[in-house]
């Protein structure tokens, strides 16, 4: 095997060609596009080009007042909007020294768990499909469109939600949601058996996944990589845990982690992920205080000059919002630290080695939703 | 003989003489079944595929979606058939027509009944076995005439898998043979009136059944197409009408695969009570969904995993297997 | 003896191996015969959950035979895509406006809810309508007004 680790180096060899899996592609997860050298079958360099899906949400930021930017935050990682959404309720509050109610923390957890599990569920599918099984796919949506029916009962839309407001979310839950989600919660629990059975007993699956694409902890640790990725490298850091926010000290949930850091580790922990959610929804659902859902805010919020940055934990790692304020009603500057970005680039160092097969395999087990990297 | 004294076909039927006349009619009608067949199978693998992932496949062309193939060869037809500007042209043009012709050729010998045989030949099985793997010639040409990086890569994984799948194939029916000294495949049927050789052979039917399975490139052996990581593989730059004949002469290689399948360890057209034909069919379609169904199912093998499965397992447990029959054949 | 003992590995592994794929062949065989999970929409339409966002409309109060519109603005400036244009007038000087013509350009609404939130009158509220199919750009632009008084006559 040629040891040449950087595109310079290998641009000399005549037998190095380059493969653009390019930004039309099946199974890049959005427009992604991944320069690769290769050498027959083995890649020896590879390089992200980002940029395809820049629609300028950042900029979009200082022409808007505060509230015109929370159809924004849901647009930037689509498969996790409640949860940005909370994130940036969370951050100006905290800025302003707004008060919310215990019921609207509870309800903003609630949703954003089940926020959770539909992206794990998404995620997780989509890099089985590109390993090759097609079924499991479907079988994932059809247990992601029952939380996205759920999720429609409360808010109104299944996808990009608007929802929180600043001091609370918009309207209250009902019984049946409680008791719809108690039925899903069970009803997930009876199909991880047969994902389990489906795909991860699979020798197939398992000679695919075990010991391919593996991050050591240094690797992850030097490019900044969170969420999943990092604790399937051996590493407990969870944003929720290591720097709490909200209500989520008063649940008790474990963090998966895993030491061997190949494909096979990361998928374990979003698996595992996902039954932690689910005990944090029980957990929620069974001690929801009463109270109003939104504390009295005037219409249009004016914050006090200053900067605050805050983070949490979206289903792809940590996410943070550096909002810059100049005591106006537009803000100055709203920076967001996306975990896609800085996951898409361990690629770099991981690729090379392996073959392309292999790289697919890895690019699917990162998780990387696209329009994330470039907002 | 009534059918013979109608006067336009009395004449052929002088002409060129009894054995001439039952050939020509049995190519004409495999002319006429290989694309109706292939157009059921695609109607057939979509249903399947959708029901097992629990949504309906195609309802709206037809009842439950029937005419939807039909509707699918019209679409392809009227499309343009584009030849890349730096692609070699004639390699390029070649290769469609390439694999079809030897899927049609390989019906010739199959025993659809005991009287439907279109010409029996001394070396039925091994006509079938060297005009499939002419298949992988086409492969290799449409691949590199394309000028696509992704065809290339696909149409070399091709070439090595085809080549690796070929030995096992032939030495699981290698055991059938010497079962039953002859290479026709009418006799292979008829010697097994009591009882089917998959009592006798089970090894050598699993190894057989995935040994075709990797030679017509379907999953989990299917990484010359892979949809996820080669755009489409070989068959990326091809359009309209030539997509269409790589599309039929997958499920034309994969019904003479499954009916080779059933002649040599289902029984052909043995059963009780119904005409052999209706019998034989029975089992080839079958045999058939089972193909489906494991594609639907399994995540498809790495390159190299799949190269070490055919040469560090199928090959030894095929000898071993060979090995065995010939000692128990020489004992009895 | 190690060769021995890779032998045995070896054959454990083909056996666990076929074992793990029987048994998922025998999940997706279940599932063939299970009922269908796909709606087929034209032929059965599903009902929207109360709280669904379908495109903006009107309320329509009693006490005015019509909306509470009062053209105040406020909607027009949340927007964040600026798609809401009001029109209104005042019956005397001195008296309160009336909203008269209300546009909401929907190819660009996104559904985000400020405007019935911010509203004072709470006049707006979210439809259960979401077969928005038109055939020119135009027939978007929609004057939830009148389409309130063709609705409640």
């Amino acid at each position: 095997m040629l040891n040449i680790k950087t595109i310079d180096d290998a641009s000399i060899n005549e037998r190095v060609y380059q493969l653009n899996l390019g930004p039309q592609h099946p199974s890049t997860h959005g427009v992604l596009h991944l320069l690769l050298k290769l050498d027959g079958e083995v890649v020896i360099a590879a390089d992200p080009i980002v940029g395809y899906s820049h629609r300028g949400h950042e900029k979009m930021a200082e022409n808007r007042i505060w509230e015109q930017f929370l159809p924004n935050t849901s647009r930037i990682d689509y498969l996790s909007g409640l949860i940005y959404n909370q994130g940036y309720c969370m951050a100006v509050e905290k800025l302003c020294g707004i008060e919310v109610p215990e019921r609207a923390e509870y309800i903003r957890v609630i949703t954003s768990e089940l926020n959770r599990i539909s992206s794990h569920l998404l995620g997780i599918m989509a890099f089985v499909m590109d390993i090759g099984a097609f079924t499991p796919f479907l079988y994932g949506w059809d247990d992601r469109e029952h939380v996205l029916d759920l999720l429609e009962r409360v808010t109104g839309s299944r996808l990009t939600y608007c929802y929180n407001r600043f001091g609370g979310v918009r309207n209250d839950i009902d019984q049946e949601f409680c008791d719809g989600t108690r039925r899903f919660i069970d009803r997930l629990r009876g199909r991880f058996k047969d994902y389990h059975n489906l795909i991860t007993e699979n020798i197939i699956f398992i000679k695919r996944t075990r010991g391919v694409g593996i991050i050591t902890e240094e690797t992850a640790l030097e490019f900044g990589v969170t969420g999943p990725s990092l604790r399937g490298s051996g590493v407990n850091y969870d944003v929720r845990k290591n720097e709490p926010y909200s209500v989520y000290p008063e649940f008790d949930f474990e963090i998966p982690v895993r030491k061997e850091g190949d494909v096979m580790a990361r998928y374990q922990v979003r698996m595992a992920e996902m039954e932690q959610s689910m005990n944090i929804i029980e957990q929620a659902l069974d001690n929801l205080p009463e109270g109003p859902v939104r504390s009295h805010v005037p219409r249009f919020i004016d914050p006090p000059a200053g900067d605050i940055y805050f983070a949490f934990e979206s289903a792809r790692g940590a996410v943070g919002y550096y909002i810059v304020s100049d005591g106006t009603r537009v803000p100055y500057r709203i920076k967001v630290r996306t975990p896609s970005f800085s996951n898409l680039f361990v690629l770099t160092r991981v690729l090379p080695g392996n073959f392309i097969a292999d790289a697919i395999a890895t690019l699917g087990s990162i998780d990387v939703v696209v329009p994330e990297i470039d907002r | 003989m009534n059918i013979t004294q109608l006067p336009f076909i009395k004449e052929i039927y002088g002409f060129l003489g009894h054995d001439l006349t039952a050939t020509v009619t049995g190519i004409l009608i495999i002319l006429v079944f290989v694309p109706l067949n292939s157009a059921f199978l695609v109607w057939v693998e979509r249903k399947v595929a959708g029901h097992i992932q629990l949504r309906p496949g195609p309802m709206e062309v037809g009842p439950h979606g029937i005419l939807q193939t039909l509707i699918d060869a019209v679409k392809l037809m009227s499309k343009e058939m584009i030849t890349p500007k730096l692609a070699d042209k004639f390699l390029f043009w070649l290769a469609p027509i390439i694999i079809i012709i030897p899927a049609i050729v390989c019906f010739v010998v199959i025993p659809f009944s005991p009287l439907m045989q279109v010409r029996e030949m001394n070396v039925g099985i091994l006509l079938i076995f060297s005009f499939s793997s002419i298949t992988v010639l086409s492969i290799l040409m449409g691949g590199w005439a394309s000028n696509n990086k992704y065809a290339l890569i696909g149409a070399v994984r091709a070439v090595a898998q085809n080549v690796a799948y070929e030995i096992p194939l032939l030495l699981s029916t290698m055991s059938i043979i010497i079962m039953t000294n002859s290479f026709k495949m009418s006799e292979i049927t008829a010697a097994q009136s009591p009882v089917w050789f998959i009592v006798y052979q089970p090894v050598a039917a699993i190894i057989f059944f995935i040994s075709t399975t990797a030679e017509t490139n379907r999953a989990p052996f299917d990484l010359v197409e892979a949809e996820s990581e080669l755009v489409s593989g070989f068959h990326t730059e091809y359009t309209g009408m030539r997509f269409a004949l790589f599309f039929l002469a997958e499920y034309t290689n994969m019904f003479i695969a499954a009916s080779m399948g059933a002649v040599l360890f289902f029984g052909g057209w043995h059963g009780p009570f119904f005409p052999g034909l209706i019998w034989f069919v029975v089992k080839v379609y079958i045999l058939i969904f089972v193909i489906i169904w494991v594609r639907w199912t399994f995540p498809r093998l790495r390159f190299d995993q799949l190269m070490n499965f055919a040469w560090k397992f199928m090959i030894p447990v095929a000898l071993i297997n060979l090995m065995i029959t010939a000692i128990v054949l020489k004992v009895l | 003896m190690r060769s021995l003992s890779g032998l045995k590995e070896y054959i454990k592994e083909i056996l666990t191996g076929s074992k793990s794929l029987v048994i998922g062949m025998g999940i997706t065989f279940k599932r063939l015969f299970m009922p269908i999970v796909t709606v087929q929409y034209p032929r059965r339409k599903l009902t929207m959950t109360p709280n669904f966002r379908g495109h903006i409309e009107a309320i329509y109060f009693d006490d005015t035979k019509s909306h509470h519109c009062v053209a105040c603005g406020l909607c027009v400036r949340t927007c964040p895509s600026h798609v809401i244009k009001v029109q209104g007038e005042k019956e005397k000087a001195g008296g309160r406006k009336y909203g008269q013509k209300y546009y909401i350009d929907f190819t660009k609404c996104s559904l985000c809810g400020l405007c019935v939130d911010v509203c004072p009158e709470k006049t707006l509220t979210f439809s259960h309508e979401f077969e928005l199919a038109y055939l020119s750009r135009w027939d978007g632009v929609i004057d939830i007004m009148r389409r309130l008084e063709a609705v409640t006559k």
